[in-house]
């Protein structure tokens, strides 16, 4: 029973998720036609909705490829380091509060771990491993350019992003997301205390999920797809799975940090059957992860991409001192309030 | 931040630019726009496309319809005047008044760059650019155009034949 | 000695001043100094007629124009080419010519060499005044077997006329009627059959008289054109050989005032080099196995050609070169006879055809080196002869023979005799009786395929340069001359599927089998053999590839053997 509940949650979080990203391809896809005065893929079922399974069977049935000089082992090893650490990262998402079956509280996260946000953390960092090693493994200048600008992107993101989310911590005083979810749907949500943090934490985020405008590692006209150049088949099938479950988790944690996780202002669950405020309350989740995966792909089909040395002055140079301001500030107004 | 990074000043920049953030929402505002825009997206197999005369498409031989004989006489100078080298012409004697004919014709489609060169320098108005756009092959043989493919009766290149009347 | 100053630039009034005999043209003294006076019926093989009118330009001093094909240069004479006054009179003349000439240049074959087409491009008016319908006169008119001519678009220069006259000495054809009307017909009952009449082709300034053969067969600029000797007859008249798609096409002659002057013959325009395209030609080294001839590599084909001829002694082989072959080949044939295999049978046949010869150019022998072979030393009074050899295989006494670049099966008895052997080695271009007896075949490469030199019958050695590519020789730059397909194309262009031949010439084949038998004869190229050839042949002293150019050099003549010399008198 201990072991059988996380395993049925497991199951279910990773199988929906994916379901996700599948149909993210298809909406990142349509979103860019639009903005581009296009259609987009039409052609696969009703407006082109089977897209995704066209996708997946063409990636599965592709040969996988691998070059003559390249280090076969990592280079296989590669693309499941970056899934495993992306969809490990979901384990301490809150989606809801809990459900009650058979009269037993059962929590709406795979693991209530007492330290969330930093076991978060440690897996996007892990993440680069991933990026790095295809980077190297594969032989190609190209993508070993790929890895270490993403190695070296992610270091100087991953401050930011630390900082910026620890005003948060300290508005809150814990590591766990569901905790802090609860404080802010009894109070007001920490984007109203924290703005500048977001801000931050938003950028930072793009950076970490390599998407534009800081996509450096792939940056396709001068790398030719960076990291990922060598890969074909499902193993760069497991790359883009894990860029898009990175975007979830990255919205994810946002959501939870930032815009009160599943709670609504002016709805109080605790009024309803306990299933029926989870079902809501798991709708309401992904509702706020869409809207910021949107902002995620608008964003993307917007902004053109920083150039290398851009980028590291905004990480260094801007990001890093507003973060420690926002943190000296945080800190400062928590001393006088209390 | 106006160094973009080979040693030349960039663009002077506002404050209100500098600030970046604005001018973010700004673009994104126009993209969002975008995306309640019409589409003008063609549905290609179900809906063609007609090219109005000026539009160069497959060059193909004028074939005259009185008399059904080809106007070329295989001077080559499309051959020679062809840039991608696409164009090979074998020419040979007729019992017909233009005294030479193209014995072979041919056209690497693959090569063809649809300059209308070719077109320009006959003198015959023998090669003309058609209307066709919609080639394929699977192999690089089928690409290589010959004058069982070529040929095209003048009725039904009349819009082009008009065009090169009026602007030529 | 007059002296003239011409005037090419009415601008700068730059002038350049030649001093010239009494009696020269206006024209040759011009062309002395490099100006180009436009000119259509003067031709500097025949005699002056003055009725083109292009020509014209301003004399000071004289009050008219004055053609400057027919006027003899004064003492003083100053000649304005480009003055205003000329310019204008050549423009009226070419839109005069015009008048009735046809415009169809894409039709016409002489279109890329055309001089009416050129002189329009730079000296024309660039439109007409006359409106007027063209002229309808004969088209496709046969003269004779050879020559095709289009009344419509001749000029009426009468180089044609002029040739035949004078130096075919044949006179066949004349202008008949008059005006706007007249053209070019044979005398009645008369037929343009001479051995030279398609010279008239190339002296035809327009495109008025073609070649029946080549006929709308390719244009100008597709081909490439080399510089090449004909291998017709003992003259080596200096060709150009037009090339495309790896295949000759035609024959052009090119001037060289001491062998040829501009003349060919129609024998050697149009047959000397039908070999080099042949279907019949040899493709692959072969050896007998089993009683028939079979493919086999070039290493295989060598290696088993020096084991077959090793239990021979020297005095049961014998080598035939060949007056077909180049001075190369024969050098090293030789070479490899005394110094390898130790022999002196050494000969070549004489392609003697008695009667058939003129005082123009065609002569009675039909092999262009039988000079150069025999001083190279594969015929001498110590070598045992051809009829010779031919004895001792009926004796049984020579049981080996190599035939190199010839058909030995002159007739049935040798036929017979060659069936006979032990051992049949040939070089060949093309598959002959003598190589369905042999037992190893080398097909070689002809004078189209490979840098060789010819010693004509008056001791002049002549550079002939490869215009076809073999399959082991590209057609690249420096080694050939290209055509604008050939710089621009790929491999993969339809025109460059010509066919390209497994040869070699003969020097290399048998230097290969020479050295496998212990002998040094390692050349790299036609060039170093020749280099040996002028150091080690007294007669070749002095000589390389550089030094013969374009128009060949004659043998040092005090080192030439006595019957030779007598030879060269005798003419």
């Amino acid at each position: 029973m201990i072991l059988l509940v996380p395993l049925i949650k497991v199951i279910v979080v990773v199988l929906i998720v994916l379901g996700i990203v599948s149909y993210l391809v298809l909406a990142e896809r349509k979103i860019s036609a639009y903005m581009q005065d296009r259609i987009g893929p039409n052609r696969v079922g009703p407006k082109g909705l089977f897209q995704p399974f066209a996708d997946i069977i063409k990636l599965v049935l592709k040969e996988m490829i691998v070059p003559e000089n390249a280090n076969g082992f990592i280079h296989a090893l590669a693309p499941m380091i970056s899934i495993t650490v992306a969809v490990g990262a979901l384990a301490v998402i809150p989606f809801g509060n809990y459900i009650v079956i058979g009269g037993q509280k059962i929590s709406l996260m795979v693991a209530n771990v007492n330290i969330g946000v930093l076991y978060i953390l440690a897996m996007s960092s892990l993440g680069v491993y991933g990026i790095t090693l295809s980077g190297w493994s594969s032989n190609n200048k190209y993508s070993l350019l790929g890895g270490l600008r993403s190695s070296a992107q992610m270091i100087s993101y991953e401050l930011s992003l630390g900082l910026s989310l620890v005003g948060v911590l300290m508005i809150d005083g814990t590591l766990q997301l569901d905790k802090i979810t609860m404080a802010q749907s009894a109070g007001l949500w920490n984007i109203v205390y924290q703005p500048l943090g977001f801000l931050i934490f938003v950028t930072a985020a793009f950076a970490e999920t390599n998407r534009l405008p800081f996509d450096l590692p792939e940056a396709e006209p001068e790398l030719v797809g960076g990291y990922h150049t060598e890969y074909s088949g499902m193993r760069w099938g497991l790359f883009f799975l894990s860029e898009y479950t990175n975007m979830i988790v990255s919205s994810a944690l946002m959501v939870a940090l930032y815009f009160g996780g599943w709670s609504l202002p002016f709805i109080n669950y605790a009024a309803m059957a306990p299933n029926l405020a989870a079902l809501l309350q798991v709708i309401t989740f992904f509702a706020k992860i869409g809207v910021l995966i949107f902002i995620f792909m608008w964003v993307r089909w917007t902004l053109p991409r920083f150039r290398y040395d851009q980028l590291m002055n905004v990480g260094w140079k801007i990001m890093l001192p507003l973060a420690i301001l926002n943190l000296l500030g945080t800190g400062a107004v928590l001393l006088l309030v209390k | 931040m106006t160094n973009n990074g080979n040693g030349r000043k960039g663009p002077q920049l506002t404050l209100w630019e500098k600030l970046y953030f604005p001018e973010i929402i700004h673009g994104m505002s126009i993209t969002l726009k975008a995306l309640f825009r019409p589409k003008f997206t063609r549905q290609y197999p179900e809906e063609r496309w007609v090219p109005p005369p000026v539009f160069r498409g497959r060059p193909v031989l004028v074939v005259e319809d009185e008399t059904n004989v080809e106007r070329c006489v295989a001077c080559g100078l499309c051959a020679r005047v062809c840039p991608s080298l696409a164009i090979q012409v074998q020419a040979a004697e007729t019992e017909l008044d233009k005294e030479r004919y193209p014995e072979l014709f041919e056209i690497n489609m693959l090569r063809c760059i649809f300059c209308g060169f070719c077109e320009e320098v006959c003198p015959e108005e023998a090669i003309i650019m058609s209307k066709d756009y919609e080639m394929t092959f699977s192999n690089s043989k089928d690409a290589i155009f010959g004058k069982d493919r070529l040929l095209t009766p003048a009725s039904q290149l009349k819009d082009r034949l008009e065009f090169l009347k009026q602007y030529r | 000695m007059p002296k003239v100053t011409i005037i090419e630039d009415p601008v700068s009034g730059k002038s350049k001043t030649v001093e010239v005999e009494n009696g020269t043209t206006v024209i040759r003294a011009a062309a002395k100094v490099g100006v180009e006076i436009p000119h259509f019926c003067w031709h500097p093989g025949l005699s002056v007629a003055g009725n083109c009118r292009m020509c014209l330009v301003e004399i000071e001093k004289m009050p008219k124009l004055a053609i400057a094909c027919a006027t003899q240069v004064a003492d003083g004479m100053v000649v304005h080419v480009n003055s205003e006054k000329a310019v204008n009179a050549r423009k009226a003349v070419l839109e005069f010519i015009l008048i009735n000439h046809p415009l169809d240049c894409p039709i016409c074959d002489e279109a890329g060499e055309c001089n009416l087409q050129d002189y329009t491009y730079s000296h024309g008016p660039g439109h007409s005044a006359f409106q007027e319908a063209k002229n309808k006169k004969p088209k496709r008119v046969p003269l004779g077997p050879n020559v095709v001519y289009d009344a419509e678009r001749c000029i009426l220069c009468s180089r044609c006329i002029r040739f035949m006259d004078e130096i075919a000495k044949e006179p066949t054809l004349t202008f008949v009627e008059r005006g706007d009307r007249v053209f070019i017909d044979t005398f009645p009952g008369k037929e343009l059959t001479n051995p030279y009449s398609m010279n008239v082709i190339d002296l035809c300034p327009v495109g008025a008289l073609t070649n029946r053969e080549y006929r709308f067969k390719s244009r100008v600029w597709e081909t490439s054109s080399t510089e090449a000797v004909c291998t017709g007859c003992a003259r080596g008249c200096n060709t150009n050989v037009w090339v495309r798609n790896n295949e000759i096409l035609r024959l052009t002659p090119r001037n060289n005032p001491e062998v040829n002057n501009y003349w060919i013959c129609d024998n050697g325009r149009l047959n000397s080099f039908k070999h080099v395209n042949s279907a019949e030609r040899i493709n692959s080294p072969m050896i007998r196995k089993d009683g028939t001839l079979q493919d086999v590599g070039w290493d295989e084909a060598l290696a088993h050609a020096a084991d077959a001829l090793k239990p021979f002694s020297k005095d049961e082989v014998a080598v035939l070169g060949s007056a077909y072959s180049s001075v190369e080949d024969n050098y090293v044939l030789q070479k490899f006879a005394k110094q390898v295999l130790g022999t002196a049978n050494i000969d070549f046949l004489k392609h003697e055809v008695a009667g058939d010869e003129d005082n123009l150019l065609i002569r009675a022998d039909k092999s262009p080196n039988a000079f150069g072979a025999r001083e190279v030393g594969v015929a001498s009074p110590k070598n045992v002869d051809a009829s010779r050899i031919f004895e001792l295989i009926g004796a049984g006494k020579i049981k080996a023979l190599y035939v190199m670049d010839d058909d030995a099966a002159i007739s049935k008895e040798i036929e017979d005799l060659l069936a006979k052997l032990d051992l049949l080695i040939v070089n060949s271009w093309v598959s002959s009786k003598t190589t369905q007896l042999a037992d190893v075949v080398f097909p070689s490469a002809t004078f189209a395929e490979k840098y060789g030199t010819y010693v004509n019958f008056l001791g002049r050695v002549q550079l002939s340069k490869p215009a076809v590519s073999t399959l082991e020789q590209e057609r690249v730059p420096g080694r050939f001359n290209m055509s604008r397909l050939d710089n621009f194309g790929s491999a993969f262009d339809q025109w460059n599927k010509g066919p390209r031949r497994n040869v070699r010439s003969s020097w290399e084949i048998i230097s290969a089998i020479g050295n496998l038998l212990g002998g040094k004869m390692r050349y790299q190229s036609a060039q170093k053999v020749f280099d040996e050839v002028a150091q080690s042949i007294p007669a070749f002293k002095g000589l390389s590839y550089a030094k013969l150019g374009e128009r060949g050099a004659l043998l040092v003549e005090g080192a030439l053997g006595k019957k030779s010399k007598q030879e060269a008198l005798a003419r």
